[in-house]
């Protein structure tokens, strides 16, 4: 297991557990863009050169890393795309210019482990530095990086995140292979929806994490990725998961879904939810869209539940909330194939 | 007033080439020492400066040791501009 003991996120909402519905920023064509922070203490002179994705990851984390007393063993971060429309900036040049001379800003700024290393700069960290690019599970590979960093270094603390930007390329793209919906869909309507394809997010969460459970806001017990298209394979590994990680008659306080309303999915999550007969049913992505590393976002509203012991109505799918949330299961999809399950207790 | 036309936008480029968040062309003085402290340009920005005048005015700029006489004040870069641009 692993303790959390700080966590920020810059995310399409100024809070991801906004209290009611009404105060839920809205997207507009079908793309919940970050409300982006005032980037207090980024140097002017660095942040001017960031792309969005090193913009949000280092603004996220930042503040973590000043405001952590123990010593930062490493930066773990999780990234599908990395700083994909700078990328895009500098690939076009090289077209425009005819390989000429070429402005090396948006290059650097555009690999994936920019915001692992401008951190690093930042704040003088030499510890361990990586960047995980697995698609869907980019983030999940961060956190069992994480994971057994901890079980070799038990008295180790790291900075784990998760980090993706919206560009218009990979948002094209996307929608030209039916990710992203056709018609206009309120996000605050999402689950309504019975289109394929879903809304487009973007957003970095940040966590301080080690293995010292005191002053904790919220420890994760377990981890579980797989790669699936069968409904039931998904089910039986749910089983299987619980089965191995909930104590003799332990039940899930809260099972939150990663439904995004793409018609195509909702097997998935309707299959989960059968088995989650006693616990709320709760979802997360009409806050945040949906991307990559999503999980990231679904894991700061996992921790806040646990810490705050609040869950707003308006993430409640069916509502069987009896006490105190004390365990929180995250069920997150990536583009129906990319699973993974996140057990997250008090 | 070609010449002063000629800085103003030199210096509109300057911002737009460098970013320079909440810069206006008049924050910055024809004479004001670009790689100073108060610009707080750094190396990377002398690459984009020789960029910007190969794209917008044609001038490539080969031998460093020409990039540090012609970089030094919006001054020096419009002399320049007027002697060698090919657009």
């Amino acid at each position: 297991m692993i303790y959390v003991h700080q966590i920020a996120a810059v995310s399409p909402q100024r809070d991801l557990l906004v209290e009611t519905i009404d105060e839920v920023n809205e997207s507009v064509n079908n793309i919940l863009k970050v409300v982006e922070p005032p980037y207090e203490g980024i140097p002017l002179s660095i942040l001017r050169r960031m792309g969005k994705a090193v913009r949000m990851g280092v603004g996220a984390a930042l503040p973590l890393i000043k405001n952590t007393t123990v010593p930062l063993n490493g930066i773990v971060i999780g990234t599908a795309n990395g700083g994909m429309e700078d990328c895009i900036k500098f690939l076009n040049q090289v077209i425009e210019f005819e390989e000429g001379t070429l402005t090396p800003t948006n290059f650097v700024q555009s690999t994936p482990n920019a915001i692992a290393a401008q951190l690093s700069l930042l704040s003088s960290n030499k510890g361990y530095n990586i960047t995980h690019v697995n698609r869907g599970l980019a983030f999940e590979n961060a956190l069992l990086d994480v994971w057994m960093l901890l079980k070799e270094n038990p008295s180790h603390t790291y900075l784990l995140g998760g980090v993706e930007e919206i560009s218009s390329y990979n948002y094209n793209i996307d929608h030209l292979a039916n990710w992203f919906k056709d018609e206009e869909v309120s996000n605050k309507k999402l689950y309504h929806s019975t289109s394929k394809g879903t809304l487009s997010g973007e957003g970095a969460a940040m966590f301080i994490v080690n293995n010292d459970p005191q002053d904790a806001i919220a420890k994760i017990d377990a981890l579980h990725l797989m790669h699936a298209e069968d409904v039931s394979e998904v089910k039986s590994q749910l089983i299987h998961f619980l089965n191995k990680h909930l104590g003799k008659g332990e039940l899930v306080d809260v099972f939150l879904s990663g439904e995004s309303g793409d018609i195509r999915f909702v097997s998935f999550f309707q299959n989960c939810e059968h088995h989650m007969k006693d616990s709320t049913i709760a979802r997360f992505k009409h806050l945040t869209g949906d991307f990559a590393t999503v999980s990231a976002l679904s894991l700061n509203i996992a921790c806040q539940v646990v810490n705050k012991n609040i869950l707003p109505d308006h993430l409640i799918k069916i509502n069987r909330h009896k006490h105190s949330v004390n365990t929180v299961l995250i069920y997150n999809l990536h583009k129906g194939v990319q699973h993974s399950f996140m057990l997250v207790r008090k | 007033m070609e010449n002063e036309e000629l800085k103003h936008k030199l210096k509109e480029q300057i911002i737009k080439y460098l970013n320079l968040l909440e810069k206006t062309p008049a924050d910055i003085k024809d004479d004001q020492v670009l790689f100073g402290e108060e610009l707080g340009l750094d190396s990377i920005d002398s690459v984009e400066l020789i960029v910007l005048l190969e794209r917008e005015y044609g001038i490539k700029i080969k031998d460093p040791k020409e990039g540090r006489k012609v970089l030094v004040d919006v001054n020096t870069m419009a002399d320049y501009i007027k002697e060698h641009r090919t657009r």
